[in-house]
């Protein structure tokens, strides 16, 4: 009880709010920007947190990349182009609200189910955060190759278009991947002897090229839609806690499925956000208005990728491993400070764990009105003309691409990305699936090739391990069942169909 | 303490101090400035956020305070560090660029990755070292590095899995090395490829492997939590962070030693003037407590050379790795 | 998204093209795979992923060109079309005119070197304002005031190294 009231002591110093507050606006900021990770604007604050205490650093940390999750889903929403690969499960369906002069309704869905989320994944820190770190041990190639192969799958179930489609783009996107000397072997491969190449292709040129970029192709190819329906909501809020009560099982299930991938090092909250938009459309009582605007996929794969980004935090504050991009710079920024990641943060420096606690729930809660506040200042953008919004956003792709790594020819790769995807897109192959896919590809063959190696080229491990074995059912289920399903549905729709023809005279 | 003013202040002092370097460019005829100027950048060839970065930011900071001129941390990522380390041999020998190599530099040649080698840089100071210690498991049965050294010679090749980086990265040429050491085979113990060192760690405690031999620091939270033993340091004394880990040498009696090293260089034809005055800022950098604060609180290892003495350190690793790399198979050159 | 325009179809290809481009690339990815080299050490080398990649997207085209699942992609007619999208009918060579994008930021990584970011900047405003048909009432402030802003917020917060070029800001 004494390490809570100092732990809300630590957190109720003038710098520590001021630094809450700040990072909050700046990782809003940042986020909003298409073309800017979260995860770039969490590495730009490290110099900042030099000048820091250390409460205040770690909390500029947590504050920043929260709100750039969120904030990731404000382009997505209103231009379709998502700010983080989290955000591209859903931004058609995002999209497709705002073309119903949805938009504040769409973003308020994300902030308001990103805050639960975030809150959820707190808890899930404060209370259970020892039993979740044992389960991310137990992790290994073996069980990590079934989650990857799951999280491919979410590609078909995502897509609105044909399944064959979608999964070509996805092994499209598989194929990117393999480029670079980044693989198991660590040799070049498919580099055309490009030094720019062995580096292997980055998501985020990719997400900016398939969905920015193409945007902007786009909207030269086509006359100027009329201006978008616009329904002032009186309070952004109040449709919020509707939501809530008619779906609170996909809000839990998403808290539910972020807080465990989340966990899992390797595996952030990207995978999450698919994996709940998968599974929302999987149950939902009415998938086919899925994509169409319909709200529920928002609330559960919302809730889902903040929650992630909470528990991430466990095996990188329990044993110095990342769960992702974001905790790897806060763990170096945690050892610089002095908070040494192991247990003995949990049990000699309590005061100073839930000074973290608080600033998660204090960083979650100010998203809130500040989120608001940016929403309304970002729906400006819906009005203005869109000759000024689109060399905005050309210019933006390349400062952004330039910017991950100070190279041009990430720009290159955005160019080449925007024209795939613009005849992508054409066609009827969905480019989401193509993120997933490069954004996935690594820790496919990674975890098969180094599964292999462990077992001595055996393949009975995949299946005899525990956690692996249900992760194969499941995977196996997930893979056999729209196949089952469609031929169910081939054979009644035949039958009907020849006792109709045997009726023609 | 506002982060966002305080960036925007140091850009605004960064701005005054350009306008103040245009103002006596401006006027021809006066003597020539003395050196440094105007704003130097740094260049990283890794990307934000990682370890070579803190350590590149924090010398940087630093440097500004020496030289009285800011000095600005640029990220040139890309190509497996090969990208930012070409733009450090490439840029303007005119002072105003410098960059943090890193020991990459001596292995990417022997891979056929590159055609730069140590000897296109004017080493100017050797910053941080690092060397590999042994862990394993907690629940390994093997309690010391004897025991080990028994169990691997004991072993059937390739029954045994080590893992920490990529093929042919930093730590499996450093388990080559010592198993080379040992009489034994690079191959002995089979490498397990993994995404660095931290899924390396991970991986050992869940049970896949059986060694890592990463560097200390990367180990370090899981020595911590009780769940990893480290058993030996292949350093050539034990390092005062971690005096409690025996080094290869008294504990074995094989005489291996391997580090990873971070030091700041330049192009070559740097004018030796300014090499002088750099290399004697960093010194100054490196006996600063920040400095050794810093380095202390993210256990990075400290050791320095100056100009010459950190390209003995290149020229060495160089030879090592080429070695090593050739009796693992990995050497395309 | 749907994709059939009307009076935009130069980029709309039939399945069977698409399908057939898959193959093809899938044929490639498994050439590709077989010139991989063997790594010592490692019993599954670096060909066996593309390998299989590529098999799986020779599949996947071929499928595609059959026309097979076409039956599933009956969902997206149910996504309604853009409110009023008939009307207005596309500007001639519109569907040739996407292509000016990608140019662009082609031109931006050769130029922004020598010219520096504000130049080039403010010429792929300029351009791609007046493609779109505004006036210059509206592109010129906007070439202006952009590249400015994006500036300020790269360089001066985010501490982003774009080129001066030839033309600096006076702070």
């Amino acid at each position: 009880m004494t390490d809570l009231l100092e732990g809300f002591r630590l957190v109720l110093q003038g710098d520590v709010l001021i630094a809450i507050l700040a990072s909050a606006v700046y990782g809003l900021v940042v986020g909003s920007l298409p073309g800017l990770s979260a995860t770039m604007a969490t590495a730009l604050l490290v110099p900042v947190t030099f000048y820091l205490s250390p409460i205040a650093a770690v909390a500029t940390i947590i504050t920043a990349s929260a709100m750039a999750i969120f904030s990731g889903d404000i382009p997505g929403c209103l231009l379709r182009i998502p700010g983080t690969p989290a955000s591209a499960a859903y931004t058609d369906e995002a999209y497709a609200m705002t073309r119903k002069g949805q938009a504040e309704m769409a973003l308020g869905t994300g902030l308001w189910f990103s805050a639960v989320g975030g809150i959820a994944g707190t808890l899930a820190l404060l209370v259970m955060a020892p039993a979740l770190a044992e389960v991310a041990l137990n992790f290994s190639s073996f069980e990590y190759f079934w989650l990857a192969v799951l999280g491919l799958m979410c590609a078909t179930l995502v897509a609105r278009s044909s399944p064959v489609k979608a999964i070509a783009s996805m092994l499209l996107g598989l194929l990117f991947s393999c480029i670079g000397m980044e693989n198991p072997a660590g040799t070049p491969r498919f580099t055309f002897g490009m030094t720019d190449l062995l580096g292997g292709i980055e998501p985020l040129p990719a997400l900016v090229g398939v969905f920015a970029v193409s945007q902007v192709m786009r909207a030269l190819a086509e006359a100027e839609p009329p201006p978008l329906p616009r329904r002032r909501f009186g309070s952004i809020m109040a449709g919020q806690w509707a939501l809530t009560k008619k779906y609170p099982k996909p809000m839990m299930r998403g808290n539910i499925v972020g807080i465990i991938i989340g966990v899992l090092p390797g595996a952030g909250a990207d995978m999450a956000a698919w994996v709940s938009y998968a599974m929302s459309k999987r149950f939902s009582k009415e998938p086919e208005k899925f994509g169409t605007g319909h709200p529920e996929g928002l609330v559960e794969s919302g809730a889902s990728n903040n929650a992630s980004l909470a528990s991430g935090w466990v095996p990188a504050l329990l044993f110095g491993i990342p769960g992702d991009t974001i905790t790897a710079i806060a763990i170096g920024v945690l050892y610089m400070k002095g908070l040494n990641p192991g247990p003995t943060l949990f049990t000699e420096r309590a005061s100073s764990m839930y000074a973290l606690y608080i600033i998660f729930i204090l960083a979650n809660l100010i998203m809130i009105p500040l989120g608001i506040v940016m929403i309304r200042i970002a729906a400006t953008v819906l009005r203005a003309p869109r000759a000024s919004i689109m060399p905005v956003i050309l210019l933006l792709c390349a400062v952004g691409a330039f910017a991950t790594g100070n190279n041009l020819f990430a720009v290159m790769l955005v160019a080449f990305f925007g024209t795939l995807g613009y005849v992508m897109e054409r066609n009827g192959y969905p480019v989401a699936a193509l993120v997933l896919g490069i954004v996935m590809g690594s820790m496919v063959e990674q975890s098969f090739v180094t599964s292999l190696i462990k077992s001595d080229n055996s393949l009975l491990p995949f299946f005899e391990r525990p956690i692996s074995a249900v992760l194969a059912v499941v995977t196996l289920g997930a893979l056999l069942w729209p196949v089952a399903a469609w031929l169910m549905r081939r054979l009644r729709a035949r039958r009907p169909a020849a006792i109709a023809a045997a009726h023609r005279p | 303490m506002d982060p966002i003013s305080r960036l925007s202040r140091r850009g605004i002092l960064g701005a005054a101090a350009g306008l103040a370097t245009a103002g006596t460019l401006a006027r021809p005829g006066l003597a020539q400035p003395r050196y440094p100027s105007r704003p130097l950048q740094m260049i990283v060839p890794w990307g934000a956020g990682g370890g070579t970065d803190a350590t590149a930011r924090i010398i940087a900071a630093l440097l500004e305070k020496e030289l009285g001129q800011p000095v600005n941390v640029v990220n040139r990522t890309g190509g497996s560090g090969v990208v930012g380390h070409s733009a450090i041999a490439m840029a303007n020998p005119d002072g105003y660029s410098i960059g943090i190599i890193t020991v990459e530099i001596a292995m990417m040649h022997w891979q056929g990755l590159t055609e730069l080698t140590y000897a296109n840089y004017t080493p100017l100071g050797l910053m941080n070292r690092d060397a590999p210690g042994v862990q394993v498991s907690a629940s390994s049965p093997y309690k010391d590095i004897k025991a080990l050294a028994e169990g691997i010679k004991n072993s059937p090749p390739g029954k045994l899995k080590a893992s920490g980086t990529g093929q042919g990265g930093i730590w499996h040429l450093a388990l080559v090395g010592w198993l080379q050491a040992m009489g034994l085979k690079p191959d002995h113990v089979r490498w397990v490829p993994s995404n660095g060192a931290a899924p390396g760690m991970q991986d050992l405690v869940a049970g896949g492997i059986d060694i890592v031999p990463c560097s200390i620091p990367e180990a370090r939270a899981m020595l911590d939590a009780g769940r990893a033993r480290s058993l030996a340091i292949m350093a050539p004394q034990r390092d005062p962070q971690f005096p409690d880990i025996p080094t290869l040498k008294e504990s074995l009696g094989v005489d291996y030693q391997t580090a990873v090293w971070r030091g700041i260089g330049a192009p070559l034809k740097l004018p030796a003037e300014q090499a002088a005055t750099l290399t004697a800022a960093l010194q100054r950098v490196y006996k600063s407590n920040e400095y050794s604060e810093f380095m202390k609180s993210r256990g990075f290892g400290m050791d320095w050379a100056d100009g010459a003495g950190f390209g003995k350190v290149m020229a060495e690793t160089d030879a090592s790795m080429g070695e090593a790399m050739r009796a693992a198979g990995l050497a395309k050159a | 998204m749907p994709a059939a325009r009307e009076g935009n179809r130069a980029l709309q290809l039939s399945d069977r093209i698409t399908g057939l481009c898959l193959v093809a690339l899938g044929g490639a990815a498994v050439y590709g795979a077989t010139q991989q080299p063997g790594v010592p050490g490692q019993d599954v080398g670096p060909s066996v992923f593309p390998m299989v990649i590529g098999l799986g997207l020779i599949g996947c085209g071929a499928l595609v060109a059959l026309r097979v699942g076409r039956s599933f992609e009956a969902p997206d007619e149910v996504v309604p079309p853009e409110p009023g999208e008939a009307m207005a009918a596309p500007p001639r060579f519109a569907e040739w005119r996407a292509f000016l994008p990608p140019l662009l930021l082609v031109f931006y990584m050769l130029a922004v070197d020598t010219l520096g970011f504000l130049l080039v900047a403010a010429a792929i405003t300029l351009v791609v304002c007046l493609t779109l048909g505004a006036r210059l009432r509206l592109a010129l402030p906007l070439a202006v005031l952009a590249p400015i802003g994006i500036h300020a917020v790269f360089v001066r917060l985010l501490r982003v190294p774009l080129p001066d070029g030839l033309l600096t800001l006076p702070w």
